[in-house]
């Protein structure tokens, strides 16, 4: 081999296997896109929630929901008799919810009006027409496999009655799942980088020779990028609204609150990416190595309920899928107290994490 | 003795298996300009980062003096200054807003500010300059920069890690009246070099070489005990023995 080729070959594997960084990034990473790729993503939709309301004594319905359940494409909520089908789908605890009438399946379909009501929630536009297909193939599929044959049309007609998203527009459940993205990728990259920047320049030794404490340094480095991180949250949500018709259907607070929230959950994290990495391009990379497996377990391209239960308790840890959840529950669906909590606290126990890992980290010493 | 001082005590430092420091005894007690003389990798900047708190020794210890009396370094800190070796400004900022951010970092009242830094601007004739980025400055105008960010809140002692480095020969002389005028006012300057012509113009010098301290105290009395023409010869020495 060329005398000049093999070292430039021997320099740039040494350059770069010699750090640390650099050899996580380039064999532990692929691991990790190995790993959600192959056993986590999946753009089939299974694990629906699904709440099947019928009267005690009706038997046909009950046969139809045994269907459902071992189809393997659904799975039962729990909730008492006399909850509103409605309020489930609200809160989050079900995707659909199917009603049957209160004189019974059967009764019904031979006098040629048997009627079952599908609710979905169709904030996610592709979820809802999956659910609506699988649906109607599993009326029909029952049907068939009672004689009724494959020619003939089921007795049982489907009422489906689309929520959130009634002409299904992909655009109002991707455009807040992009601001989201957008929100999260702009946070996380530029503080990583901030701090990172200050070492690489040197400016780094000239703050933390000032006779200021660990808490000012770190405050007065991070928030001009939730300041700025709620600018481009707002800027993001003009877009969705004027250009996109995205509606605002919850409270503009719980908005407000919950980016605010998020967005001190990412700067932590971007922050705990400073004080590891040593250099921007180190801050960058470790910036995307956190972002990658984040947008991609958020639930905004595929569903995190399809993920393998170990994952799924993973992906709760997930600041993004949790924005994702207040975004998507306060734009779309009127912002339910419960979807907005649940997802609140766990955001700001991140937070918390993040910021109090970040700040033990932080040394005002070069050691 | 000066109202402030500073003495360390077998002062060493370690960075994995490289020793930077090698029980190292300083004392900048007495004399008000010292100057740490050395070659590039003798341990100077480790030295200054040392008794700027920047790094924790690995053995050894350092004794910080106010008013004669030994004080924690959180009680001295407030009086210290320092001031990089490397590029330390932001370049997209003007000269004026540099002293802005140093004067929120030092917490300076209005008045105070005003006063101070209009005496830094007229000393350092940087006056006409105060809109220019620090990224536009040449090399002695950005140290100068530099240096009243790091005078800014008027310190009892200075440390300033080769200051002159990659400056122009008018320009350093300019610098080192600067420091005189410091040391005039009874501030204490350390201040690190690797140029032997600026070693001359110290009250007290430290030479190190290799993280060791060769020999200490007024220039002319240091050449006479080694009896060498110049700084550099001493380290020239140094070397061909080390090569022995």
């Amino acid at each position: 081999m060329n005398i000049t080729l093999r070292a430039f070959i021997k320099k740039e594997l040494a350059q770069t296997l010699r750090d640390v960084r650099m050899r996580v990034l380039l064999f532990g990473a692929p691991v990790i896109q190995l790993t959600i790729f192959g056993l986590a993503l999946s753009t089939e939709i299974k694990n629906i929630k699904l709440a099947f309301f019928y009267a005690p004594d009706d038997v046909m319905a009950r046969r139809l929901e045994g269907d459902f359940y071992s189809s393997g494409w659904f799975k039962p909520v729990d909730f008492t008799a006399g909850e509103d089908p409605l309020e489930l789908i609200v809160s989050g605890r079900a995707d659909a919810a199917i009603i049957a009438p209160d004189e019974g399946l059967a009764r019904s379909s031979e006098r040629g009006e048997g009627r079952v009501q599908l609710l979905v929630d169709a904030s996610n536009a592709t979820k809802a027409r999956t659910v609506e297909t699988y649906v109607k193939t599993i009326i029909s599929a029952g049907w068939a496999g009672k004689g009724g044959g494959a020619a003939n049309p089921p007795p049982v007609k489907l009422d489906v009655r689309v929520l959130y998203n009634p002409a299904m527009e992909s655009s109002l459940f991707l455009v807040p799942g992009v601001m989201g993205m957008v929100v999260c990728l702009i946070t996380i990259i530029l503080t990583a980088m901030s701090l990172a920047r200050e070492r690489e320049m040197g400016t780094f030794e000239t703050i933390v020779s000032a006779p200021l404490s660990d808490a000012e340094i770190l405050l007065g480095k991070t928030i001009p990028f939730v300041l700025l991180g709620l600018a481009v949250t707002a800027l993001t949500l003009l877009a969705a609204y004027f250009f996109f018709g995205v509606p605002v259907r919850g409270p503009l607070w719980q908005l407000a609150l919950g980016s605010l929230v998020f967005i001190i959950t990412t700067v932590s994290v971007g922050t705990l990416i400073s004080t590891i990495a040593k250099n921007q391009q180190q801050a960058m990379l470790g910036g995307f190595i956190f972002l990658f497996p984040a947008i991609l377990m958020s639930g905004i391209m595929y569903p995190v309920e399809n993920m393998p239960t170990t994952v799924i308790a993973a992906a709760y840890l997930n600041p993004l899928m949790c924005f994702m959840r207040i975004l998507r529950s306060v734009l779309l669906k009127g912002g339910e107290a419960y979807v907005f909590w649940t997802n609140m606290g766990a955001l700001a126990l991140m937070a918390m994490a993040a910021g109090g890992l970040a700040y033990n980290r932080f040394k005002q010493t070069l050691d | 003795m000066n109202s402030f001082s500073i003495k360390t005590e077998n002062l060493s430092k370690s960075f994995g298996a490289v020793k930077a420091l090698k029980g190292v005894s300083f004392d900048f007690s007495e004399g008000l300009l010292h100057g740490l003389i050395g070659s590039n990798g003798a341990g100077k900047t480790t030295a200054m980062r040392l008794l700027a708190g920047l790094l924790r020794p690995s053995s050894g210890s350092i004794t910080y003096f106010k008013d004669g009396k030994a004080a924690d370094f959180a009680e001295f800190r407030p009086g210290l200054a320092y001031m990089p070796q490397q590029a330390s400004l932001y370049p997209d900022l003007s000269i004026e807003e540099h002293l802005e951010f140093f004067r929120a970092l030092y917490r300076l009242d209005a008045e105070t500010y005003a006063r101070r830094s209009a005496g830094l601007l007229e000393i350092t004739r940087l006056g006409k300059f105060l809109k220019r980025r620090a990224g536009q400055l040449s090399g002695g105008m950005y140290k100068k920069l530099g240096l009243m960010c790091a005078l800014l809140q008027s310190p009892s002692a200075l440390l300033l890690d080769e200051p002159t480095n990659g400056v122009d020969p008018i320009s350093r002389r300019e610098f080192w009246e600067l420091l005189y005028g410091l040391a005039a006012d009874r501030v204490l300057v350390i201040v690190s070099t690797a140029y032997m012509d600026e070693a001359e113009r110290c009250a007290r010098v430290h030479l190190l070489d290799d993280g060791t301290l060769l020999a200490s105290g007024e220039p002319r009395a240091v050449l006479e005990e080694a009896g060498a023409a110049g700084f550099e010869e001493i380290f020239i020495r140094r070397g061909k023995g080390a090569e022995r």
